[in-house]
């Protein structure tokens, strides 16, 4: 279908999916207010928006986890209520999200027939076999269906989840940051997927947060900012500095460097790894003899693909992980196999993988999860100084939510981020380890963290080691990028030498 | 083709959270009444059950000894639940603050001396309440073991300490009845004029009171028990021991207990009798209840007490009446209970109808 077709006032075709006023509120808070767009066949197209605009509030109506307030839905044309999941696949809408929601010790084959015999797709097994290994196959994924799903990596994961989609019958296949922590090889894969799937007539939505990925593959980009529709804007018209305007509004912002000339990385060691070896939770090492001295004031970033022992070997730092083998010494101190509390008196702050699991209480309000903070280690709450504090963190990290005493369970996943990550950055004094300090903080929101990051190093010589899955990020943060691959340090560079084609080598070597 | 569905929507705004205790209470109420009538071949008058709670609802000097002490039990058991640390054990906790609390009047040679005795008492009944249950928390917090069994199983050992001790050594020799000697009197608590209270267990309810909502809202070990219930993970990122707050959980859950074991003996009981199992007023079993019923909000906790002390009083009534035993009291908790655990989800939930076209 071409696009000039799509656009011919006289025959314009029936979109395929079109949200009219939908309002959905939450307490205190108007999450959507009267959002309408519409999706057409045969298209790409993106949601934008900073955090907390309503992207994942909105696709999840669609996909039957919320119901809205206010407002229709129209599928083809026919208007449709969508109280369940089960409601949305049975009118072809299929949402992938960000985790995979697959069963680890079941193989890829009977995760995908789990699924599918609830909807009564297949009777016999053979047959079923045959649609997954097909189904596989278009989403690029080569892998033997027979292979237990703990085996496999995020990207293979995301994939099955992708083919999962499939298998339902998705006409509007739903991506709620779903793209965000592949790799770039894997991300083109799956783009060209998206056209090829769009070409038969079905459309894909695709919230991210990475503009240029945006503008590249979609074919319609709908901005939200605040609950509202800003605009809906075709490929072509679109700019990278239109749309930024559309998501931040007058918040200026062209693309500010991140460094500046400032402070010196001093002498002194502060974090010292010496043949470090770590065991995962399956009891094979996951990390295999690293060593490394980070000075202080130096942001020391690793570069990796998801699951090379990234995350054992910062739980191992914390004293969350035994350590097998090696010695880890901070500030002098060595802090093998030490209790976190030990660890974490040293003014060692943690940003850990998995924020709702290992980074706050949901239930619990804004100022309750700062008041964990380690800072405030007294018998007695000192409730007064945890209100002042947290109102200055709701301003400084431009957290949105009514207030402090709101529940997290309540937030956006961007700004529960957000509140993580400003109470370990205020916390760390010597060192601040961080699994992805920037994980689903849209453009504005990872650059603001970023450079408070940078300045607290330089002004005060905090000392930063922290890995991404965002290459972008290591390679901007970075003083030295360290390259992870299969539990080792495969690479060392200085920021000067750092060449990005010989780490990506490295990564997937 | 229009076709109806109903559907669970999330509420915009919760209920307020008081109104759950009370419509629960009525409709469990109506449901054991019919439940008894039918079952007993209407030999069960519910006009005589619903006498016997009204009846009960309008003499509330009566209901206050049990309305204090289920408070205390309520809020002691709380504060683990809080922590998700399911203390069943309220029981032997219960007892073992009544061992210690009866050494102190009849053995300790301290008995008969005004203010020193009760403070013994109640020093000694917490502290052998709270290691009671510390002991309970040490397999939970280190090989994980699940509390629910072992804090329950425990209890019978608390009965059973409790028989041996009255059944021999603690045995009144004067007519060797199965039971201590009497507690001296100046180790009584002194009785309100009118009611079933005194007044140091009046003091001491408020005292639980304050002391869980203090502990709970303003100190690190009560946020950590708080967080621990949702996501003890932060916990230990953020570098806390879980063992230790498991522990303190516990220990601290059996103390406030304790209190009321030791109220008990020195209010109303003023011996042991055997055997214990059946002598109990069951008030660590009764306390689950009211726990649940506050939804775990202290502030609630007096008002589900009071619901449940005022069936304790109807059972009696009823049994006075000759419309039952006291079971027909536990006819009404378990509906109360269940009714209340379903409306739970409608706090939060509500049901909508939709019209769908086909």
């Amino acid at each position: 279908m071409s696009k000039q077709n799509l656009f011919s006032t006289q025959s314009s075709p029936t979109p395929i999916l079109v949200v009219k006023n939908v309002t959905k509120k939450f307490p205190g808070v108007v999450a959507l207010d009267r959002i309408s767009f519409e999706v057409f066949p045969g298209t790409v197209h993106a949601l934008l928006g900073e955090n907390g605009a309503g992207k994942s509030t909105l696709v999840k109506i669609l996909y039957g986890i919320y119901t809205p307030d206010e407002g229709e839905i129209y599928v083809n044309g026919e208007k449709v209520s969508i109280t369940s999941p089960r409601d949305a696949i049975k009118y072809g809408i299929v949402m992938v999200s960000q985790s995979p929601i697959l069963i680890d010790r079941l193989t890829i084959a009977e995760n995908l027939i789990l699924s599918l015999k609830k909807y009564k797709l297949f009777n016999s097994t053979r047959k079923a076999y045959d649609e997954i290994v097909k189904a596989l196959e278009k989403v690029q994924l080569e892998i033997d269906p027979n292979t237990e799903v703990y085996r496999l990596t995020y990207t293979q994961k995301q994939l099955v989840e992708i083919a999962r989609a499939l298998l339902l019958g998705a006409k509007i296949l739903i991506l709620d940051e779903a793209t965000t922590y592949l790799p770039e090889v894997e991300k083109k894969k799956l783009f060209s997927f998206f056209h090829q799937f769009a070409d038969e007539g079905n459309s894909v939505i695709v919230i991210t947060h990475k503009l240029t990925e945006a503008l590249a593959i979609s074919d319609y980009i709908t901005v939200l900012r605040r609950g509202k529709t800003v605009a809906t804007v075709e490929r072509g018209k679109a700019t990278i500095d239109l749309i930024r305007r559309y998501i931040f509004g007058e918040a200026e912002y062209s693309g500010r460097k991140l460094r500046g000339d400032e402070g010196e990385v001093g002498e002194d060691i502060v974090l010292s790894l010496k043949d470090l070896w770590v065991k995962g939770d399956l009891g094979d090492y996951r990390v295999k003899g690293v060593s490394l001295d980070i000075r202080k004031g130096e942001i020391i970033g690793i570069a990796g693909i998801t699951g090379n022992g990234q995350l054992e070997l910062f739980e191992a730092i914390m004293g969350l992980r035994k350590v097998d083998k090696g010695k880890i010494i901070i500030n002098g101190v060595n802090t093998t196999n030490k209790p976190t509390r030990f660890i974490r008196k040293l003014g060692v702050g943690y940003i850990p993988d998995n924020p709702l699991r290992y980074g706050l209480s949901t239930e619990h309000t804004l100022a309750e999860n700062i008041a964990l903070s380690p800072v405030y280690d007294e018998f007695i709450i000192p409730w007064d100084r945890i209100y002042k504090d947290s109102e200055k963190l709701v301003k400084k990290y431009g957290i949105v939510t009514p207030g402090i005493h709101t529940p997290m369970k309540l937030l956006s996943g961007g700004n529960i981020m957000k509140t993580l990550v400003s109470r370990e950055l205020e916390y760390a004094s010597t060192l601040l380890i961080a699994y992805n300090p920037t994980r689903g903080l849209d453009e504005f929101t990872a650059y603001k963290v970023r450079r408070n990051i940078y300045e607290k190093s330089r002004s005060s010589g905090l000392t930063v080691f922290f890995a991404s899955e965002d290459l972008d990020e290591v390679l901007e943060l970075s003083d030295r990028v360290v390259v992870m691959n299969s539990g080792r340090f495969v690479g060392v560079f200085k920021r000067e030498e750092v060449v990005r084609d010989k780490i990506e080598e490295l990564m997937v070597m | 083709m229009v076709r109806f569905e109903l559907v669970v929507v999330k509420r915009v705004k919760p209920l307020p959270r008081w109104v759950i205790p009370i419509i629960a209470f009525v409709i469990g109420t109506l449901i054991a009444t019919t439940l008894l009538y039918f079952l007993t071949g209407g030999r069960s008058n519910p006009k005589i059950l619903l006498d016997g709670i009204v009846n009960a609802l309008m003499t509330p000097q009566l209901l206050l000894k049990n309305f204090a002490l289920l408070t205390i039990v309520g809020v002691g058991l709380l504060i683990s639940f809080k922590a998700a640390v399911w203390n069943i054990g309220g029981e032997g906790q219960f007892y073992f603050a009544i061992i210690a609390a009866a050494w102190v009047a009849l053995f300790s040679g301290l008995g008969k001396i005004v203010f020193v005795n009760k403070f013994l008492m109640l020093i000694l009944g917490l502290t052998a309440a709270g290691l009671w249950a510390l002991l309970a928390s040490l397999p939970r917090a280190f090989l994980g073991v699940d509390e629910v069994p072992v804090t329950l199983l425990m209890n019978y050992i608390a009965y059973y300490i409790v028989d041996y001790l009255v059944f021999g050594p603690w045995r009144e020799q004067q007519y060797k009845y199965t039971r201590t000697p009497t507690l001296p009197t100046e180790s009584w608590f002194i009785n309100i004029p009118g009611t079933t209270l005194t007044f140091e267990l009046l003091i001491l309810t408020v005292v639980a009171l304050v002391f869980a909502w203090f502990l709970l809202n303003y100190t690190r070990v009560g946020l950590m028990i708080r967080v621990m219930g949702s996501n003890p993970h932060v916990l230990r990122v953020v570098g806390i021991n879980t063992y230790k707050v498991i522990m303190i959980a516990l220990t601290i859950s059996g103390m406030v207990v304790g209190i009321a074991g030791v109220s008990y003996l020195a209010s109303e009981a003023h011996l042991i009798t055997i055997p214990a199992e059946t002598r109990t007023p069951a008030l660590g079993y009764t306390g689950i209840l009211v726990a649940w019923l506050s939804m775990l909000e202290i502030i609630y906790v007096p008002i589900a007490a009071y619901i449940v002390s005022i069936l304790l009083t109807a059972g009696i009534n009823i049994q006075i009446a000759g419309a039952g035993g006291f079971s027909v009291t536990n006819v009404f908790i378990g509906s109360i209970l269940l009714i209340y655990s379903i409306l739970v989800i409608f706090s939060e939930y509500k049901i909508k109808i939709i019209i769908k076209k086909r």
